[in-house]
């Protein structure tokens, strides 16, 4: 495949921060409206519109949301061969996308969706590629910088992209804030562009045959997180009932979550999701650096462990050393009886 | 019918996970001189390259890009049972980001003459998980990330993969070739038999290919990957109270301050 950039590219030729939008059958991943707002104070910095790309089958509503909640400009790519998601025709409308029109920085979510096409339009565009940010700047002469935890989260690397255009990134959800959501305006649909689908059915690679997926719980917008790991024991009660007294929501390492006890979209952590409550209890939960990476942005964080030298306690704001099965539940009731007199 | 796929393993040499902690006084790492390990989700790509030739028959080759030592990941994978290995290995690889290294996998494949590549869900040091959409780039491949499990249909020369897509699952089936990512977790690999050990440390060699075996000598290394490392910080460590408390009405006492 052909190199649309690299060593001998002309930067100055590449311009506007793009966010794609991801979406599954109409809806917008919440990450889309994250990176939305983060392209919006990118954009502003460097002086540049920012434009939200769209692709998907009857999307359009979704083109004029993002307009809505700040874009400049939405590109849609709108037809059949778009729903359900697949790689290949992903990536070939998006390297035409940016072949033609040369974005300067491309903020895509690191959902599977997005890892899964991110890798692949970076490769024909020979674009620098920065895999989960955790934060996202611009120097003064408008390259982007953008950090990442690496070795498990022990360390931070920034990554520039000096001679490659376009500059993407990926971040995971609940890393930035998403703003307010926004009703379309009269003249949204003013400022949404359709663009020419470039791939035809019968050029793709791969053919889904089956599609389930339920009501996906978000547990990055919780105020309040109850976290369990392997402690648990199999039995993770005492976090649904003091998450319900506390109308949080239940998350868990990804032991728990290989154990079967809680399911996978609750998962915190480098191969999870990045949570920021006001309150993070974690309970029989080690510290793990791959664990922490996912919640050391929470306002207070609570350890609950029966191991007084569990490395999670020096990570923690208030410690308990006790068992979990014992603690929680005396908590949860705490927590009720107090609500009950306040009632 | 056909004599079986020819089925390529991706493997990575990384510093040992488990051995890698942050001083949460300082935040900086603690690698206790970490040994150089096989990145653990490749052991699931392992696992999955052997069942699949238990299912279709063929053969089952590990590719690793590293320094010469780096030939110790392709005997773990020969020890496990692939057939053979391959080491790419040239100073002109030095620096190479994803770009230059799916590149130099892709090619490899290539000449493998590969039906199916897998690869780790990510690596545990740098975890972009972009090598795997790369390779299928590079060559204009189907892909398949996020792999659970895979279903062989060798008399349509189709792959059907298991992916995990947060919130559920999809089955998709793709032409071959096909670059696979396997889910870190996804099976439980096999133990190395004795006599395969046996013969992956005393006899095994692995195949060495350059960049110019390849004919990506002037498209590998630092200059030809976009992404340059601007900076290493060690993470700064959040700021904690660290506060021991010993009863649950303590306990909920600073909680309610909170709520
Ligand atoms: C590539 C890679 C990616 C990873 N990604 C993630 C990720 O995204 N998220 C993640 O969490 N992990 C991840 N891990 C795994 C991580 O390294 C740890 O193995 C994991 O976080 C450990 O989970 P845990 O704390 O539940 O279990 P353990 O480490 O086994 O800890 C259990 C804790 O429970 C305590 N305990 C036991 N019984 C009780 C009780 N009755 N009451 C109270 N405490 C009790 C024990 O003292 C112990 O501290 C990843 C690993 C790799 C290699
Ligand atoms: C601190 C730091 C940060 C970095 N950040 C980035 C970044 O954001 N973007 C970027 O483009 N590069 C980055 N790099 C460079 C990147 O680490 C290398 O290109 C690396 O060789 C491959 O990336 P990975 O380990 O992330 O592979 P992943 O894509 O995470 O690996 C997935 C799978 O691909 C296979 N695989 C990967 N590498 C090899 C190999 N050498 N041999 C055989 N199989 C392999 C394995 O099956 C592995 O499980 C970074 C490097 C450092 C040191």
């Amino acid at each position: 495949m052909s190199a649309a950039s690299g060593p001998g590219i002309d930067v100055a030729d590449y311009r506007d921060v793009w966010v794609f939008v991801e979406q599954h059958e109409g809806e917008a991943a919440p990450v889309s409206w994250e990176l939305l707002a983060k392209g919006r104070e990118l954009a502003d910095e460097t002086g540049e519109s920012l434009v939200a790309l769209v692709v998907g089958d009857g999307v359009a509503h979704l083109a004029e949301e993002a307009v809505a909640r700040g874009a400049d400009r939405a590109l849609l790519a709108d037809d059949p061969v778009f729903e359900p998601y697949r790689a290949d025709p992903y990536g070939e409308q998006f390297r035409a996308l940016v072949e033609a029109r040369k974005p300067s920085i491309v903020l895509i979510g690191g959902t599977h969706t997005g890892r899964d096409f991110a890798g692949r339009v970076a490769v024909p565009a020979h674009a620098g590629l920065t895999a989960d940010c955790t934060e996202l700047a611009v120097d003064e002469e408008g390259l982007l910088l953008a950090s990442r935890p690496t070795f498990g989260g022990s360390a931070m690397a920034t990554i520039k992209c000096p001679a490659h255009r376009p500059q993407m990134a990926t971040v995971r959800a609940g890393v930035f804030d998403a703003g307010e959501p926004a009703e379309p305006t009269e003249n949204a649909a003013d400022a949404v562009e359709s663009v020419e689908v470039v791939v035809a059915e019968e050029d793709t690679l791969s053919t889904v045959l089956e599609r389930v997926v339920g009501g996906v719980v978000d547990i990055t917008d919780a105020d309040v997180i109850v976290a369990g790991g392997a402690g648990c024991e199999g039995d993770v009660t005492p976090l649904v009932e003091l998450a319900e007294a506390l109308g949080g929501e239940v998350a868990a390492t990804r032991a728990a979550v290989e154990e079967g006890w809680v399911e996978p979209a609750r998962q915190v952590g480098q191969t999870g999701k990045t949570v920021r409550p006001q309150l993070y209890i974690a309970a029989g939960i080690s510290g793990a650096v791959q664990h922490l990476e996912g919640m050391n942005g929470s306002d207070v964080v609570v350890a609950v462990n029966t191991d007084p030298n569990a490395p999670i306690f020096e990570h923690a704001d208030y410690g308990i050393v006790g068992d979990l099965h014992e603690v929680l539940p005396a908590l949860t009731a705490m927590v009720r009886e107090k609500q009950e007199v306040a009632a | 019918m056909n004599d079986g796929w020819n089925i390529v393993v991706c493997v990575k040499q990384v510093p040992d996970a488990d051995d890698v902690t942050i001083d949460p006084d300082t935040g900086t790492l603690n690698r206790s001189d970490a040994p150089a390990v096989l990145n653990k989700p490749d052991h699931n790509a392992v696992e999955s390259a052997l069942a699949l030739r238990d299912a279709v028959g063929g053969t089952v080759t590990a590719v690793t890009m590293g320094p010469p030592p780096a030939s110790a990941v392709l005997q773990a994978a020969v020890a496990a049972g692939a057939d053979g290995g391959v080491l790419l290995t040239d100073r002109a690889f030095g620096g190479s980001d994803t770009w230059p290294t799916s590149l130099a996998l892709a090619r490899a494949a290539e000449e493998l003459d590969a039906d199916v590549v897998i690869c780790g869900e990510e690596s545990t040091d740098s975890s972009t998980g972009q090598v795997p959409p790369g390779i299928a780039a590079h060559n204009g491949w189907a892909q398949l990330t996020y792999t659970e499990s895979l279903d062989p249909r060798p008399d349509e020369g189709v792959l059907v993969g298991t992916r995990d897509v947060e919130g559920g699952y999809e089955r998709v089936a793709t032409a071959l070739p096909v670059v696979v990512a396997m889910v870190f977790g996804a099976n439980d690999p096999r133990p190395a038999g004795l006599h395969r050990k046996i013969f992956a440390e005393t006899e095994f060699e692995p195949v060495q290919w350059t960049a110019a075996d390849l004919g990506i000598e002037d498209r590998v290394g630092l200059v030809n990957s976009p992404t340059k490392v601007g900076g290493m910080d060690t993470a700064s460590p959040v700021e904690r109270e660290r506060t021991r408390v010993d009863s649950v009405e303590a306990l909920y006492d600073h909680l309610a301050e909170v709520l």
